[in-house]
């Protein structure tokens, strides 16, 4: 990635205000970022640190609510805060243009994929509409779209993810701009979709030596795209480096916790050679409708260990931990807990079954009734199962937030809203525990939460799981949280169970291909991990290994 | 041309100029395009025109003066958190509030504020005001504003009876029908689709047909015609709700309907099914009026608003505009709510961002 | 699914809801305290009489094969006699119910175009100082009952200025514009109301679209403001406008009754109105059945409009 040219982009102390209740206020406080022509800079940052706010403003535009109030953009010679929204405009699709993060709704459902590739080179007359077509169609090939010369001719619905987000790159590059913004556009993909949209996003924009700032929360995945790395936090930089030096040896504090993140690994349990496995699955189908969606699985649970199921989306996980609460009813196979056959439905199942299997959700935003005290929500299960009352309940409570490391006389009486996310996944974790359960289900617990948090959020559930000998059965996609917490695996894919075993055997070859594939997808923080990997797996298969 | 031509254009572009110089761009563009309106209604309408929009633009200024004192007296006499939500409220919005409020006061104290009884015959049909009668008497010889307060009890009262009949019902269904999901979700969204294909007024008429105009029937129809609607708004605030976690982690812990409902789902849904309130209300009072005005509601000598439009229509061939005011009446009070519900709406929809 | 299966679907739900509110239609009747003949002759009637005008109507027999009789003519747009005048249903209500849709068409032509032109310009300028007018103007119209809009436009353009009839008397041998302009004030009278109520939902509607991520991506990649319309927002935006104009034609068809008894037009709703207080319940059943099949029609036509729109459902995967 060498000879970079010239100056393209110099924002100097950027300023951006958001309006909320009637006022508004800074998201962005005086960032400074130069761009030369054909480099790749990394935006990195936490939910809430400006990265997309200053993408889009890199372009002169500002979301409604959203306002550039200080600093200047100079794009090629163009200061971009002061000249007319018209020429602002004209730039826009020609020379700057933008990827954003979810294809699938950024695509026009009215239009198909060729038409809105076509519309911007027409409209800026650099190409006429025929030679537009034909540049989509060799745009498409170069991005390993499958029968490029077809697929431009159907609507954005009818494509998959993956596709569309290539295809949105090769809108992108429709009039061969000279900078690309792009908005996280891996972050709804799976990891085994991702590799190949980031190998043709790398490629494409190395073949045309085009300026682009990737914004990302991902660091592994900034690795591979990007020349140099700045690491913003709320609104504010933290530090820039080009990114080998920027991996070797982050200066600032916040950038080392934020790369110290993935370190964090407890000791593996083993079976108890004997005994009652907690829960025990076996040859469970389950389907929605006439659509089947597990297929003969089957797996066990032994008290004080933490099994990890592991699949992408649409693998059938979280299906079957609404079989095992009960709230999906098998179609066939059984479910027992403690050797003890549990009824279908939980509508069927004992108060004290209830009890006993407890679930911690993925969204504390949706799992916490904001209308209630948070002493009334971790108290009820209390209350509900133990009968426990007035200052019993109080002293439980207390005793459970104290457990849950939230002190009792800050928070008891605060609503949810008030509190921040990791607090809130806190208590929806003291809500289980306060039913005195012995197992629990940890439904992608970390997946909504910025990286430190999650890292608190996992060392809670390790340490309570050794102090209440629970059983977690953990649902997860990122495989870097199954390598910290879990002691066995179980690997999914389209309604059935691929492989399972320790998580020793597991991480080590021989793997099955599917475990194989989900396990080198996951992106490393070796800048010539993709590369590699690449080689490895052939350039050109690398589109078939993903979506056989 | 005259003193008050040429000072209304003086003002009007003396205006326009000074917020051009300030860059007020909105006040600007609506001065301005008031100017040219007035060019041209100067020369259709004549100096009358003119004065008809001073007037108009003296009593939206008297309006916003009442919103925002209103608005004042509010923040100071309610407790922090209301006075914080009641900054947020547009002039409308204030206004609206300050329409509700007088029209309550006239209607719990209508026989105080009243001069003369309800059916109460003072003089000769149609007599003109007089210092005894503001608004001078009806096809009776009943005085018109003693009806007119006497109505703001009963039209009101009785559109207010109905609302709350549907809402109980149609709530109730909505949530019970958004836990239990299954058949009875099923049943009831079929149902409510084939009463709903009945446009209300013609199945009010339907019904009355039937059962006649008596006042607890009215209501009782009315209550049942509107509560599908709220079925449905209810269902799907109830929908948005109950697909939660905290929905899922309460059944799951064998928490039975009563509790989800009362303290799950209500807490979760009381902004919009307030706001839907005032607008249901609003549907059901311009029915009431309606029926009333076709001679099916509110049956005399009970004062209703409708019916007083109706009974004094003949006024209007000889240019009064006397049966005008209950008709206006109705208008006010439902613009009002209808500005209120307008703000809460804003309220509910920016508080999710 | 294929598109063809959808509408057929949806045709056939329509059909069904209008079998069950043609039964709710005419078991209403039958829920009346005593029965029609009851009503009709009063307290004071003797055995005998109630017995000669119960055969005469066909009470005797029971009420499901009244039923499918009553809907068997219904069909052919036989409705049976009126307990007034004996003359048949059909007869009455037929020129009124051309006048009301007369009256409901003029309105629909003049108000249509007018309210979603309105209605995107108010969404393109939207929290301008003019959105906020039209805001508080149209809150007021829709707010207003329609015989108080009816009687200030009687007041202000027929007796003040003598520009239009304040009565809106038709008969056969009038010129189409004389017809047009005997009608104009009950046709304002509900276009004022329809427009307001359709300007605020095509509003609604088009702020609803401008929010999604592919107008951002579509001023992202430079289109000018007009393009972004016509281009990007137009062809999604077909389905809700197509469901706010069936709305409002559906309120049209009903709204119509209050601007009839106003104007003393020869309507439909007039009829209505006067059947009910008369209690001839051959005519209302009539009538509401008229009214609820339009308005199941037109919310059928919005709901095969917008399938046929939909670009996901035009173009399965």
């Amino acid at each position: 990635m060498a000879n970079k040219g010239n100056l393209l982009l110099e924002i100097e102390d950027l300023r951006i205000e958001a309006y909320a209740d009637e006022k508004w206020f800074e998201i962005v406080h005086g960032v400074d970022l130069t761009l030369r022509r054909g480099e790749v800079m990394g935006l990195i940052g936490e939910s809430g640190a400006g990265k997309s706010t200053i993408g889009l403003a890199a372009m002169g535009f500002a979301r409604d609510g959203c306002r550039i109030s200080g600093g200047s953009v100079e794009f090629d010679g163009l200061e971009l805060t002061t000249t007319s929204e018209a020429d602002r405009r004209r730039l826009r699709g020609s020379r700057i243009a933008y990827v954003a993060q979810s294809a699938a709704a950024s695509f026009n459902p009215a239009h198909k994929l060729i038409d809105q590739h076509t519309e911007s080179p027409v409209h800026y007359r650099i190409r006429k509409r025929m030679e537009s077509q034909e540049d989509a169609m060799e745009l498409y090939q170069r991005l390993r779209l499958p029968t490029p010369r077809e697929i431009g001719f159907r609507y954005p619905h009818q494509v998959s993810g993956g596709q569309l987000q290539r295809a949105m790159t090769a809108m992108a590059m429709s009039c061969r701009p000279d900078m690309i913004i792009f908005d996280e556009p891996t972050t709804a993909l799976d990891v085994t979709t991702q590799i190949e949209v980031l190998a043709a996003i790398r490629d494409i924009v190395n073949q045309f030596n085009t300026a682009a700032i990737y914004i990302t929360h991902d660091l592994a995945v900034v690795a591979q795209m990007a020349d140099v790395i700045k690491v913003l936090l709320k609104g504010d930089e933290v530090e820039e480096a080009d990114t080998e030096s920027m991996l070797k040896n982050p200066k600032e504090d916040y950038t080392k916790s934020l790369w110290a993140v993935r370190s964090f690994q407890r000791s593996q349990k083993q079976r108890p050679g004997d005994g009652v496995p907690v829960v025990e699955v076996a040859n469970l189908d389950a389907s929605y409708g006439p659509v089947k969606v597990l297929d003969d699985i089957s797996f066990d649970i032994h008290a004080g260990m933490t099994v990890a199921v592991v699949g992408e989306s649409g693998s059938g996980k979280s299906t079957a931990a609404r079989c095992i609460t009960g709230l999906l009813p098998p179609t066939g196979g059984t479910i027992r807990f403690k050797g003890q056959e549990l009824p279908p439905s939980y509508l069927n199942r004992s108060k004290d079954q209830l009890r006993q299997a407890q679930m911690i959700y993925q969204m504390a935003d949706t799992a916490l009734n904001p209308k209630i005290r948070i002493g009334n929500i971790i108290g009820r299960p209390a209350e509900f199962y133990g009968g426990l009352k007035g200052t019993n309940l109080k002293n439980r409570v207390d005793e459970l937030l104290d457990m849950i490391e939230l002190d009792p006389s800050k928070f008891y009486a605060r609503y949810p809203p008030e509190l921040s996310g990791g607090q809130k996944q806190r208590v929806g974790i003291a809500r289980a525990l306060a039913a005195d359960p012995t197992f629990i289900i940890c439904d992608e617990v970390t997946s909504a939460l910025d990286q430190l948090v999650a890292e608190g959020i996992l060392k809670l559930l390790d340490r309570l799981q050794k102090d209440l000998d629970l059983a977690y059965m953990f649902i997860t996609h990122d495989l870097a949280t199954v390598r910290s917490i879990a002691d066995e695996v179980v690997v999914m894919k389209q309604g059935k169970v691929v492989e399972q075993g320790p998580k020793d055997v597991m991480f080590k070859p021989p793997h099955h291909p599917y475990t194989d594939l989900l396990l080198s997808s996951v992106p490393e923080m070796d800048p010539n991990w993709l590369s590699t990997l690449l080689e490895e797996r052939g350039v050109d298969n690398i589109g078939e290994a993903a979506s056989s | 041309m005259n003193y008050f031509v040429i000072i209304y254009y003086a003002l009007l572009i003396g205006g326009s100029c000074l917020a051009a110089h300030y860059k007020k761009r909105e006040i600007f563009l609506l001065l301005f395009s008031l100017t040219l309106a007035s060019f041209v209604m100067g020369i259709v309408g004549r100096e009358s025109a003119l004065w008809a929009v001073s007037i108009g633009a003296g009593l939206l200024a008297l309006a916003a003066g009442i919103a925002y004192s209103f608005r004042e007296f509010l923040i100071i006499i309610s407790g922090p958190l209301t006075a914080r939500a009641l900054r947020t409220a547009p002039l409308t919005a204030a206004f609206g509030m300050f329409v509700i409020f007088t029209y309550a006061v006239l209607g719990i104290f209508a026989p105080i504020i009243a001069p003369y009884g309800e059916a109460e015959v003072i003089s000769q049909s149609f007599a003109p005001a007089d210092e005894n009668m503001l608004l001078g008497a009806d096809q009776l010889g009943r005085d018109m504003f003693s009806r007119l307060v006497y109505g703001a009890r009963n039209t009101v009262g009785l559109a207010l009876m109905a609302t709350a009949i549907a809402f109980v019902i149609g709530a109730l269904l909505g949530m019970i029908a958004a836990v239990k999901q299954g058949w009875f979700d099923q049943i009831m969204g079929r149902l409510i689709d084939v009463v709903m294909s009945i446009p209300s007024l013609i199945f009010a008429l339907l019904l009355l047909s039937i059962f006649g105009t008596n006042m607890i029937i009215l209501v009782i129809i009315i209550g049942i015609i509107y509560s599908p609607r709220v079925y449905r708004l209810t269902r799907a605030v109830a929908g948005n709700v109950v697909v939660m976690d905290y929905i899922e982690a309460a059944k799951l812990r064998g928490e039975g309907m009563w509790y989800l409902i009362r303290k799950e789902i209500l807490p979760n849904s009381t902004s919009p099914l307030i706001a839907e309130f005032g607008l249901e209300f609003c549907f059901v009072f311009l029915l009431v009026a309606g029926l009333s005005f076709l001679g099916l509601g509110i049956q005399p000598p009970t004062a209703d608003w409708g019916s007083m439009v109706r009974e004094n229509a003949t006024l209007i061939s000889f240019g009064e505009i006397t049966p005008l005011i209950p008709a206006a009446a109705i208008a006010m009070l439902t613009v009002a709510v209808n500005m209120v519900v307008d703000w809460m709406l804003h309220r509910t929809s920016g508080l999710k961002e | 699914m294929d598109v063809a299966r959808i509408v057929l679907m949806r045709l056939g739900l329509g059909l069904v809801t209008l079998l069950v509110i043609s039964a709710l239609i005419f078991g209403a009747v039958e829920l009346l305290p005593g029965d029609i003949a009851q009503s009709v002759l009063g307290q004071g009637a003797t055995e005998e009489t109630l017995a000669a005008l119960r055969t005469e109507l066909g009470l005797d027999r029971p009420a499901p094969v009244r039923y499918l009789s009553w809907l068997a003519g219904a069909v052919v747009g036989d409705f049976g006699v009126s307990l007034l005048n004996q003359s048949p249903v059909a007869e009455v209500i037929g020129t009124r119910f051309a006048n009301t849709l007369f009256l409901a068409t003029y309105a629909a032509i003049i108000a249509v175009p007018v309210a979603i032109l309105l209605g995107v310009i108010v969404a393109l300028f939207r929290n301008t100082i003019f959105d906020r007018v039209a805001n508080i103007a149209t809150l007021t119209s829709i707010s207003s009952p329609e015989f108080f809009l009816g009687y200030i436009l009687i007041l202000y353009f027929s007796v003040k200025t003598g520009w239009f009839p304040s009565i809106a008397k038709v008969s056969d041998g009038m010129s189409f514009f004389e017809l047009l302009e005997r009608t104009f004030l009950p046709a304002l009278t509900m276009v004022l109301v329809v427009v307001a109520h359709m300007m605020r939902m095509t509003r609604a509607a088009i702020i609803n679209l401008l929010a999604s991520p592919y107008i951002e991506m579509a001023r992202l990649k430079g289109a000018p403001g007009w393009k972004v319309i016509t281009l990007h927002a137009l062809p999604n935006a077909w389905a809700p406008i197509i469901n706010v104009v069936a709305l409002n034609l559906a309120y049209l068809v009903t709204g119509v009754v209050l601007v009839e008894v106003v104007f003393v037009y020869p309507g439909i709703g007039q009829l209505l109105v006067d059947a009910v207080t008369k209690r001839d319940f051959p005519v209302v059943q009539a009538c509401c059945l008229i009214f609820a099949a339009t308005f199941i029609l037109l919310n059928l036509a919005a709901d095969i409009g917008s399938i046929l729109t939909n670009p996901r459902l035009r173009h399965p995967k």
